[in-house]
């Protein structure tokens, strides 16, 4: 009745009753899209759960659900900065060199077996610094250079590793000796394994700051259009280094944390992280092209590779396999989300 | 006053106007004659005239030879890769397939000696032509799919040779001559790539296959509705890429008579994307050169030499790598102010 009024009152007199019945289904449909993906995900999940648990009575025990979960811990809290990067159209691929060169920093600063300062909780803040300027060079090469972010940290990968090669020198390997720290990340609390609290917070942190904050906000508008961006005067050049400053960060708190778990510091710390990453989010459903997508779908990404890794292993299935089943997911996923969506027409990179 | 104004402001406006289009104009010549095509070979000589001034010995030693050998490998991937490039995407599994021919290669030249070349660069090619099937038909971003395909690649590898390093086991003479014997005291696998890459060269700059391929790099929807196959091309783009990856592989078996999932060619990746780029490929298509990509891989080759000639530390060399990787790419790319870059 209302929209009838309202109709009626404009100069020209349409009727708009048509468009707006069309924009709400539009809208009703766009909503159940976003809910039917990320449930196709996690219908997956349970029919790996239910399917490995019939094949091994392991896969179903407290102690394997906490492996899984300390094993996923990592990947996570860099899935996170990654979401990040991929949310604004770029790539982060610099994850490994920066887990190596912050890794190596901060085992060269705590108490390890080369001696050495002991810094305490400082190695961490001097770690993480490295993390974050490397994330800021990053940020900065790509917006003020104009280099395209595959490159840059394509680039800062080598650095990263080259930082951390030179800390590691040609001395014996750093053993970790904080007794306190030895196999802290596995280690217990409260039903959960110490790390996996780190990536639940790390989550709640990212999830808050894509929802409700001007960062998260202006990273999906970038996404989606950086020239209404720019044309509407929003910082897309602040918030563009800040996203890579985040997701170098995280990338070092997961190098640390990948470091206390090995128990030594190592350059190639990280080696694999980014072929579990990067899948993952594109599994999760986020688009590679930017704007759409979030965290949490990145979450069930995680989760879907790590699980299947486990449970085909105590399936007895060769760790060979395991990229192949990486990939052929990766490949079966995208696919599978752009089978609807194609058209003559669509131009796809 | 305001009269005044407002008529500066026409001014400047018309101005602006005229402006704008010169500029562009200026800018697109300098970008396609200049630059482009000179940059990766000033690049590369820079960086040699510095090697050489440090270490005489190093020219004099046929130095120059060490490089060209060693950029070999590379130089063929960079090429497939750049012929992808150039249609808009991106080939993240080529390595992987050169590792998975010269595995290939290095089991079958027992049993099927002479063969076995023709075999591999078959199965290459038509690996290289399923990522290209998948990204063309089923439009799904070449990024990803290619990131998958490379999983899957490197499993065969690790389980076709089992873990372990496979040796030629007999009929490698043939094979391994084309690293012996060459000429100008090069090896013929490097005179190989400079063969692909003048083919490549002819075919993107004088057929109608080759200016459609640049043509959907440039702009894929105008491609379209321009009638250029775009679909075949970027099958035929891959198609390329599996087969200089297969070369690559032939290459890989010639010059260490063996290969290792995890040796050789599983970190030749990033080198050859970086040497593409180098090269004076864009990696967002439309901008391909195969004969500055030869310059691109030798330059590649050439930096870890370069870092230990001028003293630096083995132990920094990947950093040096790269911040080199980085600043050239920053030097050579053709920006324009408005545009945006992902």
């Amino acid at each position: 009745m209302v929209h009838n009024a309202l109709s009626k009152q404009s100069a020209v007199g349409i009727d708009t009753t048509a468009i707006r019945i069309r924009e709400s289904v539009i809208e009703r449909r766009a909503r159940f899209r976003g809910l039917a993906e990320p449930l196709s995900l996690l219908m997956a999940l349970a029919v790996l759960i239910v399917v490995f648990s019939l094949l091994n009575e392991r896969f179903l025990t407290t102690s394997n659900f906490q492996n899984v979960l300390t094993q996923s811990a990592i990947p996570l809290i860099v899935a996170v900065g990654a979401t990040l990067v991929i949310l604004l159209g770029s790539i982060d691929l610099s994850v490994e060199g920066v887990m190596g060169a912050t890794g190596m920093t901060w085992i060269l600063l705590s108490a390890n077996s080369r001696g050495g300062v002991d810094l305490g909780p400082w190695a961490w803040v001097i770690a993480l610094g490295v993390a974050l300027v490397l994330g800021v060079a990053s940020g900065l090469i790509f917006t003020a250079l104009k280099v395209p972010s595959f490159i840059v940290t394509l680039g800062m990968w080598y650095v990263g590793l080259g930082i951390a090669t030179m800390l590691y020198g040609t001395d014996l390997l750093p053993r970790l000796e904080d007794e306190g720290l030895k196999g802290w990340t596995s280690r217990i609390s409260f039903g959960l394994p110490n790390s996996f609290w780190v990536a639940l917070l790390v989550i709640g942190l990212g999830i808050l700051v894509l929802r409700s904050t001007r960062i998260g906000r202006v990273t999906l508008a970038i996404g989606n259009s950086e020239t209404i961006v720019r044309s509407a005067g929003l910082p897309a050049f602040r918030v563009k280094v800040a996203v890579f400053a985040i997701a170098a960060l995280l990338s070092g708190l997961g190098g640390i944390l990948a470091t206390v778990q090995l128990d030594i510091g190592s350059p190639t710390v990280g080696s694999g992280v980014l072929f579990i990453v990067i899948p993952a989010v594109v599994i999760g459903g986020t688009h590679l092209g930017g704007g759409k997508g979030g965290i949490l779908r990145t979450v069930l990404g995680v989760f879907l590779l790590t699980i299947l890794n486990n449970g085909l292993i105590l399936s007895g299935v060769e760790s060979s396999y395991q990229s192949a089943v990486t990939g052929a997911i990766l490949v079966a996923a995208i696919v599978f989300a752009a089978w609807s969506q194609r058209d003559r027409l669509r131009v796809a990179k | 006053m305001t009269k005044i104004e407002s008529e500066t402001t026409k001014i400047d406006r018309e101005t602006t106007k005229l402006a704008v289009p010169v500029r562009a104009k200026f800018q697109s010549v300098k970008r396609i004659g200049g630059w482009h095509a000179i940059g990766p070979i000033v690049i590369f000589v820079a960086i040699l005239v510095v090697v050489a001034i440090l270490t005489p010995a190093f020219i004099g030693g046929g130095g120059l030879a060490i490089i060209a050998s060693s950029s070999a490998p590379i130089l063929l991937l960079a090429l497939g890769q750049a012929m992808v490039l150039n249609v808009g995407s991106i080939d993240l599994s080529n390595a992987a397939i050169g590792l998975l021919g010269a595995i290939l290669l290095a089991l079958t030249l027992g049993p099927v000696a002479g063969l076995s070349p023709l075999i591999v660069l078959l199965a290459t090619t038509a690996f290289g032509a399923v990522n290209g099937l998948i990204v063309a038909y089923a439009q799904v971003p070449s990024f990803a799919l290619t990131l998958g395909t490379l999983g899957i690649f490197q499993a065969v590898a690790l389980v076709a040779s089992g873990r372990t390093t496979v040796y030629v086991s007999s009929n490698g003479e043939g094979i391994h001559a084309l690293y012996e014997s060459g000429i100008a005291n090069v090896p013929l696998t490097f005179w190989m790539g400079v063969l692909v890459a003048v083919s490549l060269w002819v075919l993107l700059r004088y057929t109608r296959i080759g200016r459609g391929m640049t043509a959907i790099g440039k702009n894929e929807s105008a491609a379209i509705f321009s009638a250029v196959r775009t679909r075949s091309l970027k099958v035929l783009a891959f198609a390329l890429s599996g087969f200089c990856a297969g070369l690559a592989g032939i290459a890989i078996i010639a010059q260490a008579g063996s290969a290792s999932p995890t040796g050789l060619g599983s970190d030749l990746l990033l080198p050859a994307i970086a040497a593409a780029l180098i090269g004076g490929t864009s990696i967002s298509g439309g901008v391909v050169n195969p004969l500055t990509v030869i310059f691109g891989a030798l330059t590649v080759a050439l930096v870890p030499i370069a870092t230990t000639a001028v003293g630096i530390d083995a132990q920094a060399q990947s950093l040096v790598y790269g911040a080199v990787i980085i600043a050239v790419v920053a030097l050579t790319m053709s920006r324009n102010k408005a545009s945006i870059v992902k």
